[in-house]
């Protein structure tokens, strides 16, 4: 019994290791992701009204998302 | 229990539910015609052949109904089953001994099991679910000792719980404590699906009955203004007592189970525990069938008239709700 | 042990009713945790300030959202500012008194000596109206268009946006093409004023007489991004997004000093005059503008449920702004309430033709000038501390506290002009107050 526990844990070490090609989930295991504090933009309302902010005092705008625009402030 | 049909049915297709709103698997419901404007939808859920028997000129309505009923149902298996590493009953049980904070719909479950567990005096206990670690109930005669039944008896009571109507969302929930929402889970679920299938319909004329595993709820009489036509199985290998009623509104729910017993020295031990004693109600009927104005109603109330053993038609009786009852002797 | 037979039938019509009102209450609640076609809405109110007198804004939200089903949703977002205080005209510090003609050319304001020249008459008011709308095609594909449209009393820009969606690999891989324009008009108080040339005295110029009252800008933006699976608590995006302006990308109300380079005069380092009045040029920006960026960001979530979220961006431009930007959450998850402090760097080289000052001999020669230090070479650092608490009732109050802290630095000048400071620092504050329900 416990040998065979051994075998199965290094094969799992073996996938863990080579796998970025099994980079990924199963549909069952997306509970977290799920979550939606786990999506990219998780706070949107907050999000637009930080890149508005530095929209209009940086150079640089978008990225996540569109380059911004639409506003005289820059 | 099964339905009357005289038709020769058609399987149209198979509905794709997306993997990720399908946690447990399931195989992929099928939607058979039983001649227009009829359907069948036959899908599993809680480890029951469940069905919807549908009446609608719209069938592309019927389709996205049905995918969002069965979505709801597997959502409501995947949340509330004790075999989850994730799920929100796994949640609830890795925080023992602190107030927690629980989601909406489980503060309402928790409301209803309440009610429930006030009503009966105490017998409709969903923290007595553990007390199934000693019993085992698959037709053997083996009886636990009365030690292990007080063990498990410590962590048995509704009213050990740190929780009150008032603040139903918060919990504390002592170690070693387990919440068994199943009781009410395949009826909960029954009802949830056929409000969510008539929201899809909104005005459009649909006539609706669910059948999850035995507990049943419609929408209200065919749309030629008829009952639906359900058989309530008899428990007699030959059927000879099989009943047809017919149902135009509410909702039936069935209680017990024949092969869920304990044979012990000429003394039938039936499955439904008594939370006070930890011991099987004695003399209660095999099965109790209710019918209610929603699923969770008649289930509760079937549960509960098994747990009052012999007097279980008396008690049915007296709510003057119409009732089925197999009793003991088969 | 059978108690409830031992009571009288009215006893159990009792029962009977209670039961039937809970398992009402339990079915026909609002209880299901499933969004059933409901709005969810964000409100939210910043507040920003900057320190001495600058800039103010205060500036509310409100986003709703219809989700239809997990992937199907409307949404509908109102934003409005209003923006008070003076911000930089550009001009440099000196040792006299600077006197500058207003934007409308109707009036003046002025800096003491050694002050930063600053344009009081900036005011504003912004209302801007978005609608986005995403949708399945079917279980590999999705899709996602909105609108845009806001307007000020000098600026309005219309836009449009959609996106498409494609899942492979068990929807563990995204990949989205993004495509966005706008069309933009402004219509700058007093008129658009030509580039390069010197500020005229008053409104009667016929600087101000031959202007054009409004010019206009149009945006292109495209955005191709992969967003992968990493594990059960790990996701992760990269963006590469290409973004082109076209058309009037000048600041109006931005002006350069011109200051006297005759290392033999006394007067070096000083503002150059011409008859006697300092010469101060409008701003000239080129007419096309190309950015290209990269975006990295990964969200991973950890055993104890407290989640990182950090993120980096690259981008790059044609008119020689480079920027480096670190981005990175740490969201404390406790019952009902969460903790979350922010951190954010950003760096950024200046603009081929950004001169914080243009010397008088060689004045005439520039083709694009601009002295705004959002051009320039520019630190900027954000601290920020979020906090929420949620409801039973699903619903979420937060708040959110920062402080945001500029350095501009670049060439220091000669002459007198070496005892002024050219690159003032800003600090402002932003406090966020909202409720999701």
């Amino acid at each position: 019994m416990s040998k065979r526990f051994v075998l199965l844990s290094l094969v799992g070490v073996v996938i863990t290791t080579t796998g970025c090609s099994e980079m990924g989930v199963k549909a069952w295991e997306r509970e977290t992701l799920a979550q939606q504090e786990m999506s990219l933009i998780n706070e949107p309302v907050e999000s637009s009204l930080n890149d508005h902010v530095y929209f209009s005092k940086e150079a640089s705008s978008g990225g996540q998302g569109f380059g911004g625009g639409g506003c005289g402030c820059n | 229990m099964a339905f009357v049909q005289h038709s020769t049915p058609k399987l149209m297709q198979k509905l794709t539910i997306e993997a990720s709103l399908n946690p447990n698997q399931h195989a992929a419901p099928e939607l058979w015609s039983e001649g227009a404007p009829c359907y069948r939808i036959q899908f599993e859920c809680m480890a029951s052949d469940c069905s919807m028997l549908v009446e609608s000129h719209r069938v592309d309505l019927v389709i996205e109904a049905a995918k969002k009923a069965i979505i709801e149902a597997w959502r409501i298996e995947n949340t509330f089953s004790r075999y989850q590493s994730d799920n929100t009953f796994a949640v609830i049980h890795s925080q023992p001994n602190v107030r927690q904070t629980l989601n909406q719909e489980t503060a309402q479950l928790m409301l209803f099991a309440h009610h429930a567990h006030q009503v009966s005096g105490g017998l409709f206990d969903i923290t007595s679910g553990i007390l199934r670690q000693a019993w085992r109930f698959n037709g053997s005669d083996k009886v636990p000792s009365q030690e292990q039944i007080q063990a498990l008896l410590v962590y048995v009571g509704w009213e050990k719980l740190g929780w009150s109507p008032q603040h139903p969302d918060q919990l504390c929930l002592p170690q070693g404590m387990e919440l068994d929402f199943g009781g009410i889970g395949k009826e909960y679920a029954v009802d949830k699906m056929l409000k969510l299938f008539l929201s899809i319909f909104g005005d459009v004329p649909v006539a609706v009955l669910i059948n999850g595993g035995g507990d049943i709820a419609c929408s209200g009489p065919r749309l030629n203004g008829q009952g639906w036509r359900v058989g309530i199985e008899s428990l007699a290998a030959d059927h000879t007592s099989d009943q047809v009623i017919s149902l135009s509104s509410g909702a039936l729910a069935t209680s017990g189970d024949s092969r869920r017993f304990l044979l012990k020295s000429g003394v039938r031990y039936s499955h439904v525990l008594n939370p006070l004693t930890g011991w099987p109600v004695e003399n209660a009927p095999r099965s109790v069938t209710v019918a209610a104005p929603n699923c969770v109603n008649a289930g509760i109330l079937a549960t509960l008239s098994l747990l009052q053993g012999n007097h279980a038609d008396a008690f049915l009786k007296s709510l003057a709700v119409p009732h089925w009852i197999h009793p003991t002797n088969t | 042990m059978a108690v409830a037979v031992t009571n009288t039938m009215k006893k159990n019509h009792e029962l009977a009713k209670i039961l039937a009102a809970a398992s009402c209450a339990l079915v026909g609640g609002l209880s299901t945790a499933h969004a059933e076609e409901s709005w969810d809405v964000d409100s939210a109110f910043l507040l920003y300030s900057e320190s001495d007198g600058r800039v103010s804004a205060a500036e509310p939200v409100i986003s709703a959202t219809r989700n239809y089903d997990s992937e199907t949703s409307l949404n509908f977002k109102l934003v409005a500012d209003t923006l008070t205080g003076a911000s930089p005209n550009g001009a440099t510090p000196s040792d006299q008194v600077q006197t500058f003609t207003s934007p409308s050319g109707n009036g003046s304001y002025s800096a003491a000596a050694g002050e930063q020249p600053l344009d009081d008459t900036f005011r504003d008011t912004r209302v801007a109206l978005s609608s986005n709308w995403a949708a399945p095609i079917n279980r590999d594909w999705a899709y996602g268009v909105g609108g845009y449209v806001s307007k000020e009393h000098d600026y309005q820009s219309l836009g449009v946006s959609s996106s498409l969606s494609r899942y492979l690999n068990q929807k563990n891989t995204t990949l989205t093409l993004g495509l966005g324009a706008s069309s933009d008009t402004i219509n700058p108080e007093g008129g658009v004023p030509t580039g390069l040339f010197q500020v005229p005295e008053d409104a009667s110029s016929s600087e101000f007489t031959q202007r054009n009252d409004s010019e206009s800008k149009s945006i292109m933006d495209a955005v191709f991004g992969i967003t992968q699976v990493v594990n059960r608590n790990t996701i992760m995006q990269f963006n590469y997004s290409i973004n082109t302006s076209s058309g009037y990308l000048t600041d109006p109300y931005k002006i350069l000093s011109v200051i006297d380079d005759d290392s033999t005069g006394n007067n070096y380092g000083g503002n150059y005059t011409v008859n006697n009045r300092n010469v101060y040029l409008y701003e000239k920006r080129p007419d096309s503008r190309l950015k290209q960026s990269l975006y990295w960001q990964t969200k991973h979530q950890f055993e104890n449920n407290d989640i990182l979220d950090v993120s980096y961006r690259y981008m790059f431009d044609d008119w020689g702004v480079t920027s480096h930007t670190v981005d990175a959450k740490y969201r404390f998850r406790f019952n009902n309430q969460y903790l979350e402090p922010q951190l954010r760097w950003y760096t950024q080289s200046k603009a081929d033709f950004y001169s914080r000052y243009l010397d008088s001999s060689a004045y005439t020669e520039v083709d694009f000038a601009s002295a705004d230090y959002r051009l320039g070479d520019l630190d900027t650092y954000t601290i920020g501390l979020r906090y929420g608490y949620q409801f039973a009732d699903e619903t979420e109050f937060y708040t959110r506290f920062s402080l945001y802290h500029q350095e501009s630095s670049g060439d220091d000048g000669y002459g007198k002009l070496t005892s002024q400071e050219l690159y003032p620092g800003l600090d402002a504050a932003m406090l966020m107050v909202g409720y999701k329900f």
